[in-house]
């Protein structure tokens, strides 16, 4: 792929420090209160800043989506754990958690107080539905890259039929099909993977 | 979802100390955190089960509320989870509810957090090895398969009238036609609903 060092480190800034990451990442937050909060974080950390070269960057994305936990919870700790490790990933994560949580928890505390009002029900009724369009909406929106591959179909349709009907719990299904898909998977020539 | 009789037990709630709550909040939550796999919505349909179905910290209505309000806030919708914590010790108190929202954010997120750190430190050799491009080829169909159950399952906790489920689909649609802001959706189904058109 591409070289593992900067292609141009003089161009780079000098490394963060732990309370620059805090306050980059809530610039990114704020930056992405109306959404898109991955072409924030390019803009601010690569382009405004320039802490990372793009492709650093992008070989974060890939972590990021990779690994368990929210994509861009992870992309916060792999841009803290890459200048200060473990230390680095909270104070990346906390700047980029801390104003978006407080605002949620506010609404969390006003909605316990004020959900068994009629009228708040009845609005909620309309936002629920729309919500749930979003919710079907995740499964489609990633179907597309599947499409060629009768075996990633097949496993999807087993796992979306043991959880929906057989009422299978997700971790024993996931441990079950995630090494069966695992093997079936697996490299089977030595080939290195395409540039 | 289409009106079908729901045989709905009353959900009893464990009689626990506030302490004995919070732990209860926590552990299942660190126990979740790494199979938050393809961006942590997959996880949706568990989170439904502990706090409606198993522990009872919510009704399935507030579940949906919670969702709608994750996703229409700023920042990760995967913050619900503060939200299920804050309600698992509502009853408690204001106080109280807040460290369990803490609590349960955070136990979320730390095991995820440790693995990634590892994974960013170590990068460099798991980029070429085959069990890394294994794991990726097939983590994709898996989170294919769980992203499909867990949208009919917020439809059937959304439980709406069928112009509710008209426009849960509409909206589906719009998505993956479209750019436009979900935050549009939910004003205007907020509309429909204050008018008394969506019912549930």
């Amino acid at each position: 792929m591409t070289d593992p060092t900067p292609s141009s480190p003089a161009q780079l800034a000098p490394p963060p420090g732990l309370r620059e990451l805090f306050f980059g990442m809530l610039q990114v937050a704020l930056s992405a209160f109306g959404g898109g909060l991955s072409a924030w974080s390019q803009r601010i950390v690569v382009e405004q800043r320039r802490w990372m070269s793009n492709e650093q960057f992008l070989t974060g994305l890939t972590v990021a989506r990779l690994f368990p936990g929210p994509n861009q919870i992870n992309m916060a700790v792999y841009i803290g754990a890459e200048f200060h490790g473990l230390v680095g990933a909270v104070a990346a994560l906390s700047g980029m958690l801390l104003v978006p949580f407080s605002l949620l928890m506010a609404f969390g505390l006003i909605y316990f107080q004020i959900h068994a009002l009629p009228a708040v029900d009845r609005l909620l009724a309309g936002v629920v539905a729309a919500a749930a369009g979003m919710a079907l909406s995740m499964g489609f929106k990633i179907l597309d890259q599947y499409w060629k591959d009768a075996v990633a179909l097949l496993l999807a349709a087993a796992v979306f039929l043991a959880l929906s009907f057989f009422h299978a719990r997700l971790v024993p299904v996931v441990l079950i099909s995630g090494p069966l898909a695992m093997i079936w998977y697996w490299p089977r020539s030595a080939v290195r993977p395409r540039p | 979802m289409t009106g079908s009789p729901l045989l709905m037990v009353a959900c009893r709630p464990e009689s626990l100390s506030d302490l004995g709550r919070l732990v209860q909040v926590i552990g299942q939550f660190l126990g979740l955190s790494l199979f938050s796999l393809g961006g942590g919505n997959t996880l949706l349909a568990e989170y439904h089960h502990l706090a409606v179905e198993q522990y009872c910290w919510l009704t399935a209505r507030q579940f949906a509320d919670l969702y709608a309000l994750a996703e229409a806030a700023p920042g990760p919708s995967s913050m619900i989870v503060g939200l299920l914590g804050l309600g698992a010790a509502w009853r408690e108190g204001p106080g109280w509810a807040l460290l369990s929202a803490v609590a349960a954010e955070l136990a979320i997120l730390l095991p995820s957090t440790l693995l990634m750190v590892v994974a960013c430190l170590s990068w460099k050799r798991l980029e070429t090895s085959p069990a890394r491009m294994a794991f990726e080829r097939a983590m994709g169909p898996i989170t294919l398969g769980i992203l499909f159950a867990v949208g009919l399952k917020i439809l059937r906790t959304a439980d709406t009238d069928p112009a509710g489920v008209v426009v849960s689909i509409l909206v589906c649609v719009l998505m993956l036609r479209t750019r436009i802001s979900p935050l549009w959706f939910m004003a205007a189904a907020g509309m429909l609903g204050g008018l008394g058109w969506i019912n549930r």
